[in-house]
């Protein structure tokens, strides 16, 4: 990376006398980002703390939501520092730039990108550690640093006899210094990298000790709940609380930005208090759609605009004019929501005139600008504390949980904790955009030659910059957020990534065709969305992969060999899908009432193929076994590779059985578990996984096991069936 | 009014209305934090806890149902320092991921091999068919459960 010391490391002594490295991750990562990073001054916060007692600290920068952060990136730290893993205790980082995620600029877990970012820098800080404390050593018993070792946390005399601890060589350590950035040690000589063992956080975890936002407790707390408009976008007319706050323990009911808050001694109190608060809601800025409009709205945006180019290869006009044979589909998918199973929630206090906040958050930064947002404090006065996370899939990227418990904090001057029930929850997310997907496809004797899809459609930052552009520049004075917000968007691919949120897993349309039209209609219809687990791709892996099989059969060819044809330069996809098509018996005969579908799609870098078996019984879909195949380059923990894979294919197939959000005249009709349904453990299907060997840097694996189930699934039941099912959820119908 | 109670061997007493959800007073009255709210409307089995040595959803169970019994959540699963053999069972399978809903289910798993020692699968997939799990550990957890049973898994 020709970088020197000033610029990746900086080393000092802590104030308890032991070790401190910093690491300018933003700077070191290998991406390209598409902006040049500012440079950022040393701030005390180190990313690895070893004490005189032989600690080891190390900051967590990305979050922990069971995607396994906590115990990858501290594996990498372990794996350099010659120290297993589990003698290094992770913390969740503070707010501050040398933690933002340099992909995105901001402080966020998200993208499935926590490995891929954090791969090479960490295991620098691992060694840079190691590389001090040896020369340390060295010093002490002076002898050439080349002849001492390094093992579990020791340092060994060149005599084989002597030995120094790290703690012991911790302050002389600080006071050492690195010319270059050390060696990192080959992967032959890796004894945690790519060995499959626990995580860290388990113990915690099934002891019940594990602190998530909503255990946080701090003294003479109090509860707050808020009731918000059924309507997204409508506000508070008036409102009466007087049967409220007569009742025990209620010690204010006030109107906040979204709706009307009751704080109380207990939450069972506030809670039974606010069913007791009528309110009036202005609708005049409110929400009017339906479900069914948003489609119209959908197909006349489709028909009046043709959309952004986003990819042209060859000439499609001229391929749909000299085909034998054009073919069409359209599909059309719903709104999701994310239901985590914590429900959103945030405790704020502030006194003295700073707020403190503790919150289960995938962006703490950006909860810093929502305190700031809704209070006179600007984002230096906030501090927010992040804990484990119950769930993420992108919800808690969007900080409305932080927005709301500062406003309330902020009024009640003490420390409370707001607690959104689960119809809060489910009723007033952000959600997977509904979209619509035309596809058209030319064939000539008997061969594919031409593609085009119009996706259509809204992007999600237009709805996420209003926190994201401040926290960018969060020096900027607060009367400039609306300002940032607009210029982040008309920005876009120039101050920030460009936004391909709509069109990402169908602009990289793999296989070989000699015409590609990929365009996108922008149309959004008002409806709050955000992302979610594995964002454009979750709809796009649908729609292209449906429409593959769809041309399969059309064309008389056999689903995997249809697609590995086509494949023949992309040799990562064919073997991932060669190893899914033998994993899941493609070639073997199937259980009678048995239909078996395929589907293959890359995102966040990693490829990922599957073939599931389905059945329909006693008038449900059963999903009886996926097979996938996955190469996500090199796999730090393949236990924690293959739980990422199998969790994203119970995650599709909820959405693929029943994952629909409808909006009524604005409002949200879903509310709870019996109405917005998750998988149950008897319905889940047996998920094998083979992971391909594989030296390329890692990529992600949060993310890329939800995309091709849903089409896989859907594709078997057209197997089974003999019906194309183009709209999701799909339906359990028999042939 | 109060309400007396025993949580894990102590007994408690307690300032609520009669109506207060247990899950609260378990969670905010006593402290214990590891039962969690995930639904409200005994859907979900996050708040699972026993009574009298059955499982209940607390989150449902008004306070004053449990007024002088017994209630067990997942701090008293395990016998001091001693972890329960399923929760040893979920760290060797590395069953949690966020791991929020995993001390619904393992008072669940445990209060069914506390009645069926040696449960087939037909009775595991009954028995943890009424806790959701976001984040699918389902097969983990199912996998750590038989190897408590001491039973051979199944393909």
């Amino acid at each position: 990376m020709g970088m020197n010391r000033r610029d990746f490391l900086k080393v000092s002594a802590a104030g308890s006398g032991g070790l401190l490295l910093s690491l300018n991750l933003a700077g070191c990562s290998g991406i390209n980002k598409g902006y040049q990073e500012a440079s950022v001054s040393w701030r005390p916060d180190a990313w690895l703390e070893i004490t005189l007692e032989g600690e080891i600290f190390f900051t967590l920068a990305r979050v922990e939501m069971g995607q396994g952060t906590y115990t990858g990136l501290t594996t990498l730290i372990a794996e350099e520092l010659e120290v297993e893993p589990a003698a290094i205790q992770p913390r969740f980082a503070p707010v501050a730039n040398e933690y933002r995620n340099p992909l995105f600029k901001l402080q966020l877990t998200g993208g499935s990108t926590s490995l891929a970012t954090s791969w090479r820098p960490l295991r620098v800080a691992g060694a840079s550690a190691k590389a001090l404390l040896v020369k340390a050593a060295a010093r002490v018993w002076q002898v050439p640093a080349e002849g001492c070792r390094v093992q579990e946390g020791r340092v060994l005399h060149p005599n084989g006899r002597d030995s120094l601890a790290y703690g012991q060589l911790v302050e002389l350590a600080a006071a050492e210094s690195l010319a270059d950035e050390p060696a990192l040690k080959s992967p032959d000589q890796w004894r945690y990298i790519g060995k499959g063992r626990g995580r860290l956080d388990t113990r915690a975890k099934v002891t019940g000790a594990a602190e998530y936002g909503i255990d946080v407790e701090l003294p003479d707390m109090v509860y707050s709940v808020v009731t918000r408009p059924p309507r997204y976008g409508a506000t508070v007319a008036d409102f009466d609380a007087g049967e409220a706050l007569a009742m025990s323990g209620v010690i204010d009911v006030f109107a906040i930005e979204r709706g009307v808050a009751v704080v109380a001694d207990k939450y069972w109190r506030a809670r039974k208090a606010l069913e007791k608060v009528t309110v009036q809601w202005d609708n005049a800025e409110a929400l009017a759609v339906s479900s069914d409009s948003v489609m119209d709205f959908y197909r006349h945006a489709a028909e009046e605009d043709e959309g952004a180019k986003e990819r042209d290869d060859g000439d499609i006009s001229q391929a749909l004019a000299a085909a034998d044979q054009v073919i069409e589909a359209s599909y059309e998918q719903p709104y999701l929501a994310h239901a985590t199973l914590e429900p959103m929630n945030a405790t704020a206090v502030y006194r003295d005139g700073r707020m403190e906040v503790w919150a289960p958050t995938q962006a703490p930064d950006l909860g810093r600008i929502a305190a700031a947002r809704v209070t006179d404090l600007s984002p230096d006065e906030v501090t927010v504390h992040t804990t484990f996370l119950g769930g993420g899939f992108g919800r808690r990227l969007t900080q409305d949980f932080i927005e709301e418990a500062a406003a309330v904090a902020y009024r009640v001057r003490k420390p409370v904790k707001l607690i959104w029930s689960r119809e809060d929850d489910t009723r007033h997310d952000l959600y997977r955009p509904a979209m619509l997907h035309r596809l058209k496809a030319s064939v000539s004797g008997g061969q594919l030659t031409g593609w085009h899809h119009q996706i259509v459609g809204p992007q999600i930052m237009d709805w996420y910059v209003r926190n994201a552009a401040p926290a960018q520049y969060p020096w900027a004075p607060k009367a400039l957020y609306g300002t940032l917000a607009r210029v982040g968007v008309a920005a876009e691919g120039v101050l920030t990534p460009k936004d391909v949120s709509a069109i990402e897993g169908a602009v990289d349309y793999p296989y070989q065709v000699d015409s590609v039209e990929v365009r996108h209609t922008h149309a959004d219809p008002g409806v709050p969305v955000t992302w979610w687990r594995s964002v454009g791709h979750s709809h796009n892996g649908f729609a292209v992969e449906t429409f593959m099989d769809e041309l399969a059969h059309q064309l008389g060819k056999d689903p995997y060999q249809f697609r590995r044809e086509l494949l023949q330069h992309e040799p990562r996809h064919l073997a991932v899908l060669e190893r899914a098509a033998q994993l899941g018996n493609w070639f073997e005969p199937l259980a009678e009432g048995r239909g078996r579908g395929i589907a293959l799609h890359r995102s966040f870098g990693t490829y990922v193929a599957q073939v599931v078996e389905a059945s329909i019984e006693a008038g449900e879909i059963r999903v009886h076994r996926v097979a996938c195949a996955v190469d996500c380059g090199q796999v730090v923990n393949p236990d924690i590779v293959r739980d990422q894979v199998e969790s994203g294919v119970i995650f599709g197939i909820t959405a693929a059985l029943y994952g629909k959000i409808t909006f009524e005249d604005g409002a949200v009709q879903e509310s709870n578990f019996h109405d917005y349904p998750l998988l149950r453990a008897h319905q889940r299907p047996e998920v094998v996984v083979d992971i391909v060997e594989s030296a390329a840097a890692p990529t992600g694996i949060g993310e890329p096991g939800v995309p091709p189930v849903i089409p896989a699934l859907g594709n078997a039941l057209f197997a089974l069936t003999g019906e194309r099912q183009r709209h999701l959820p799909l339906a359990a119908r028999s042939a | 009014m109060a309400v007396t109670l025993t949580i894990n061997g102590q007994r408690h007493s307690v300032d609520v209305e009669d109506d207060t959800p247990l899950l609260w007073v378990i969670r905010d009255e006593v402290g214990l934090k590891g039962t969690k709210f995930g639904c409200g409307r005994a859907l979900c089995g996050a708040c699972t806890v026993y009574l009298d040595g059955s499982p209940i959803r607390s989150c449902s169970t008004p306070v004053s149902v449990a007024a002088g019994q017994s209630v067990t959540t997942i701090e008293g699963l395990s016998a001091g320092d001693t972890l329960h053999k399923l929760q040893q069972a979920w760290i060797e399978h590395g069953v949690p991921q966020c791991g929020y809903c995993q001390s619904g289910q393992l008072m669940t798993a445990a209060h069914l091999l506390s009645y069926n020692p040696t449960p087939s699968d037909a009775d595991i997939d009954a028995a943890m068919s009424g806790n959701l799990c976001r984040c699918g550990t389902y097969s983990n957890l199912v996998a750590a459960i038989k190897s408590v049973a001491g039973k051979a898994e199944e393909a």
